[in-house]
């Protein structure tokens, strides 16, 4: 029983790894732009189609299809920004939320056109067993995942408050105008967090793909809704919160799953989201310095 | 009247009128300046109680209805409650949450019995088949058709009375700004509640049509993806006239999977379509302005 918990909660870590990863760069889009990019998951959907096909194609190595991953991920990001939120900068919130979802539904069909099944499988990291520490065990690409997080993490706080790039970004999101005003190319910035993001989703979405060794056009909803409800359970906006709301969100998963099903699992985790929203929207921005959401 | 149409042309027209009706519902909270990416879920819930009441318990289809339309009004309301003091998008992802809820409800609603000795009810993910209230009443499909445009026709009519009336105004206002609104002495909670409620019956009242046209409903109908295209075409088509909801299901349904030229593009070209318009038009083709440019032009 014991044993079984902290399996669990050993394998909520790490599916909560990815789920970090994917909020990381939602709240990256989100806390500079103002602007939730719906098809921030059906790109990193469309960058492990790419690899899936480029894989079928080639035969090519794993590191080979992390770079396709991640930089078709980039392309599509950067698609999404130049059509939906740069036409939208300091206009309507509402206008640039559809029109990315407008763009999500041309990458699923995009990828049913690239790969016209419905299931694919995708390359595993590692053939063998997992590896066991007496009565646990842990796969590889789990602790792929964890070991990505720990390393992405840190680096992005560094990026935003060591770099003058990160100076600039920071400059962005507090002052826009004073930002512009003080000669901070804010276009450009827009573009390069978008980028970022979009590289660290790709990341993700191949550590995801490799681990559940298959790429469906689903994969696209599942990351931006594990996505979002991390970014929202872990305070909107805040960069920590993000990766500790992954990892809660995985752990309560993992949990709920375990004892009552995977329907109740999702149904915990939509309602722990609502009630908190319900009890106080505004304890998502306590913790971070940036304004609420408009 | 007697106008010969095939039955594809039939369908097509149905989806877009049954459509019609979430598309509205999202748009009337729109206009109280609240997004949301729920109502799938009230329409589901039409779907299932006005489903559940002509398969399983014999009501007539009208009192099916309307009962159906009071659970959508009470359960948009009870999610309201809590939530429309909310703004942007916390109400939009409160309102994801809810609908969500609702459908992992729907997958796990067993209620069955026996009816004439077949076995009805929702079974879960298995879905809620027999519908057939509408094909054992004798109703043909291009008379079913004409009903459920007469009810969205009523319902267009009421949209055109509230917008010309104080109600519009106010309604309009609390959109903009709830803290003007606030401080001109209106109640912003009550109207937002009594919008919530009229949006919830709206879409319940589409969702029990849709489920009496399509005789089979199943959870998976009531997803994410329902929400956001009704917020799509409540958009793209406008917010100045309750007609811009249904050019934009008209859009989308009618013109694009209507006409099958783009056959296995459509997605591509009405996503397409879609982002280069809000660019132009981040208010839809028949926003405001326009609308008030009609109105000087033919009134």
């Amino acid at each position: 029983m014991l044993v079984d918990l902290v399996q669990n909660t050993l394998d909520g870590l790490t599916f909560g790894a990815g789920y970090a990863l994917l909020a990381l760069g939602f709240t990256l889009i989100f806390g500079v732009l103002r602007r939730v990019n719906l098809s921030y998951g059906p790109s990193i959907m469309l960058g492990c189609y790419a690899a899936t096909w480029v894989s079928l194609a080639f035969h090519s190595n794993l590191f080979f299809l992390l770079i396709v991953t991640v930089a078709a991920t980039i392309l599509a990001g950067a698609y999404v920004e130049r059509l939906c939120f740069a036409p939208h900068r300091g206009g309507s919130a509402i206008a640039a939320m559809v029109a990315s979802f407008a763009l999500w539904m041309q990458f699923e069909e995009l990828a049913t056109v690239l790969l016209p099944r419905h299931l694919y499988s995708f390359p595993a990291l590692y053939q063998g067993g997992p590896l066991t520490f007496g009565p646990l065990f842990l796969r590889l690409e789990a602790l792929a995942m964890l070991a990505t997080a720990a390393i992405v993490c840190p680096l992005m706080w560094w990026t935003l408050y060591r770099t003058r790039f990160g100076l600039a970004v920071r400059a962005v999101v507090s002052q826009p105008v004073a930002a512009e005003l003080a000669g901070i190319g804010v276009a450009r910035i827009f573009v390069l967090v978008f980028a970022l993001a979009s590289a660290i989703g790709g990341l993700a979405g191949y550590l995801i793909a490799a681990s559940h060794e298959q790429v469906t056009p689903m994969l696209g909803m599942w990351s931006t809704l594990k996505g979002l409800l991390a970014m929202m359970l872990g305070g909107l906006g805040s960069l920590p919160g993000a990766v500790l709301g992954g990892l809660a969100l995985g752990v309560l998963e993992a949990h709920s799953q375990w004892f009552f099903g995977p329907q109740m699992r999702d149904l915990i985790a939509y309602l722990l989201l609502f009630v908190l929203l319900a009890v106080n929207p505004r304890w998502m921005s306590a913790w971070t310095t940036t304004r609420s959401a408009s | 009247m007697d106008v010969r149409v095939d039955d594809y042309t039939i369908g097509v027209l149905t989806n877009v009128a049954l459509f019609s009706f979430v598309a509205l519902s999202a748009y009337l909270l729109l206009l109280a300046g609240e997004m949301s990416f729920g109502q799938q879920a009230f329409f589901g819930v039409g779907a299932y109680a006005g489903g559940m009441l002509t398969a399983m318990f014999g009501w007539p289809l009208p009192a099916a209805m309307l009962a159906a339309m009071a659970a959508g009004a009470a359960a948009q309301f009870l999610v309201g409650l809590p939530t429309l003091r909310m703004r942007g998008l916390y109400f939009a992802m409160a309102t994801l949450a809810a609908a969500e809820m609702a459908r992992i409800l729907f997958e796990l609603l067993h209620f069955q019995r026996t009816v004439d000795g077949d076995t009805v009810g929702p079974d879960g993910t298995q879905g809620f088949r027999s519908i057939r209230w509408v094909f054992e009443a004798g109703i043909e499909p291009a008379e079913y058709l004409a009903l459920i445009v007469t009810l969205l026709a009523f319902v267009i009519a009421g949209f055109g009375l509230v917008e010309r009336s104080r109600l519009g105004a106010t309604l309009r206002m609390i959109g903009e700004d709830p803290e003007l609104a606030a401080s001109l002495g209106i109640d912003v909670d009550r109207v937002k509640l009594g919008v919530a409620a009229a949006a919830g019956a709206l879409a319940a009242l589409g969702g029990v049509l849709y489920a009496h046209h399509n005789t089979y409903i199943e959870p998976r109908n009531f997803d994410i993806m329902l929400g956001v295209h009704s917020l799509v075409y409540a958009l793209i088509g406008g917010l100045g006239t309750a007609a811009g909801p249904l050019l934009g299901v008209l859009l989308d349904i009618g013109a694009l999977e209507g006409s099958r030229v783009f056959e296995s593009y459509r997605m591509t070209v009405f996503g397409g379509l879609v982002a280069v318009l809000l660019i132009f038009r981040p208010r839809g083709l028949l926003d405001e302005r326009v609308v008030h440019w009609l109105r000087s032009r033919f009134s």
